[in-house]
């Protein structure tokens, strides 16, 4: 296992000689061994052409390679941690909350258009999320960041979930989401239950929703 | 905990998912909730704002008067619902036809069976940095408060009163009398004061929910 839950802020990550992670600039906290971090212009893999891609996407945070041997301890805000094992399915999940990911993981990003459409854009825009999201795709482990706990849903073809965008967190698997509004004359005058916007998330996987409604 | 509610009728289901997050199981019978505090939901569920708390119009002109307006949402459905609020710590309640006092910004959701309604506290509310109201709720029920941070429930029984810093009380519940102590001296007076000059005393029987953490209020800066 690469990254180890050391409480619920702080990882410890194995780095072994071939071995590359990538983590948010900043976010080590100690170190032991023979460590080198090298910040990363293009801000994640990919060659020219993703760097150009994410800045365009507005997706690029600024991230780092961590190469050498010995452990490293990441937290960055006393925000919560997460540990996601991925086993050849893709996470999404936003930039800015990503701590650390294993270097196996293939790292892209998604229009939001391109999934579901123009309602997929204005969910961009209702969640604050942008019209592009980080996609992980690939073997090994992604450390994430959320407010406060984080717990995982399961989401099966029955049993469709429903989540508040604002604590949504991030989801993998084979899941189609759409943005459900739940709009009534009451909302229009300002009489609304505050969950007028809800994405709906079916299909098979799981999705991580944080126990806030606050942006990291 | 099922058992508490389970013989009088379909009742939702309050439990802990950490110790953040509660998720309640309704099958068709409604709860109500702060408003948005909903984090995610299966199966078939449908929000309803409550005017003024809920309580009628009556209840919604003695909230509006007395300053512990709530905006509730009713939550009904089929289905588990999970609801979070900022990242507090969450403790399940459960009543057995007694009263629940609670500060209205703590009360996170509670069965759609049991009543809200407002008392007046006096002046220990106002050391409290609250207002002179609280929220009380009653009934045969489960409710959710929140905390900032892990609370402890402390006991109090008629051979051990229990004091209790202002800002650091969230809810206490039983057959209690409070009172209202102060500890200031001359040297509160002249600023040398401990930080701890106001007290809320209570003796009876009964249970009191403490935060390990302190609100602002006046008290805490005498």
């Amino acid at each position: 296992m690469t990254f180890q839950e050391l409480n619920s802020k702080m990882v410890e990550a194995t780095v072994a000689p071939g071995q590359r992670l990538f983590s948010q600039r900043g976010a080590m906290l100690a170190y032991r061994g023979e460590v080198s971090f090298t910040p990363n212009m293009s801000g994640g893999q990919g060659g020219i052409m993703s760097m150009i891609g994410r800045r365009v996407a507005n997706e690029a945070t600024p991230l780092m390679t961590v190469e050498g041997s010995g452990t490293v301890l990441f937290g960055h805000g006393g925000h919560h941690v997460q540990v996601i094992n991925l086993a050849g399915d893709t996470l999404y999940v936003e930039a800015d909350r990503l701590l650390a990911f294993e270097g196996t993981l293939e790292q892209g990003t998604m229009f939001m258009g391109s999934q579901g459409g123009v309602m997929g854009m204005v969910r961009g825009q209702v969640t604050g999320q942008g019209l592009f999201t980080t996609t992980l795709k690939g073997h090994g482990a992604v450390a994430v960041m959320a407010h406060g706990g984080v717990i995982e849903l399961p989401i099966t073809p029955q049993r469709p979930v429903h989540v508040d965008p604002q604590a949504y967190v991030a989801h993998h698997g084979d899941v189609r989401n759409k943005l459900s509004t739940a709009l009534g004359w009451r909302d229009m005058v300002g009489r609304g239950s505050g969950e007028a916007f809800q994405l709906e998330l079916s299909g098979n996987g799981a999705v991580y929703v944080q126990a806030s409604e606050e942006k990291l | 905990m099922g058992a508490a509610g389970g013989y009088l009728r379909s009742v939702a289901m309050f439990r802990l998912q950490g110790s953040k997050v509660l998720a309640v199981e309704m099958t068709g019978d409604a709860v109500k909730a702060k408003n948005g505090s909903m984090v995610a939901y299966d199966g078939q569920m449908a929000f309803k704002k409550l005017s003024g708390g809920g309580e009628g119009i009556r209840g919604m002109v003695t909230r509006r008067i007395t300053g512990e307006q709530m905006t509730v949402m009713e939550v009904r459905g089929q289905g588990t619902c999970w609801f979070a609020d900022r990242a507090s710590e969450i403790n399940l309640v459960g009543l057995q036809g007694d009263k629940l006092y609670v500060e209205s910004s703590n009360l996170l959701a509670t069965d759609a069976g049991l009543r809200t309604g407002t008392t007046f506290t006096g002046l220990r509310g106002a050391s409290q940095g609250n207002g002179l109201f609280t929220t009380t709720v009653e009934g045969h029920g489960q409710a959710a408060i929140t905390s900032d941070g892990p609370a402890v429930v402390l006991r109090v029984s008629p051979q051990f009163p229990l004091s209790v810093d202002p800002g650091a009380y969230i809810a206490h519940q039983g057959n209690l009398r409070q009172s209202f102590q102060s500890g200031v001296t001359f040297r509160t007076l002249m600023g040398e004061g401990g930080g701890e000059a106001f007290q809320i005393r209570f003796e009876g029987d009964g249970l009191v929910y403490v935060q390990p953490s302190e609100r602002n209020t006046i008290a805490g800066d005498v």
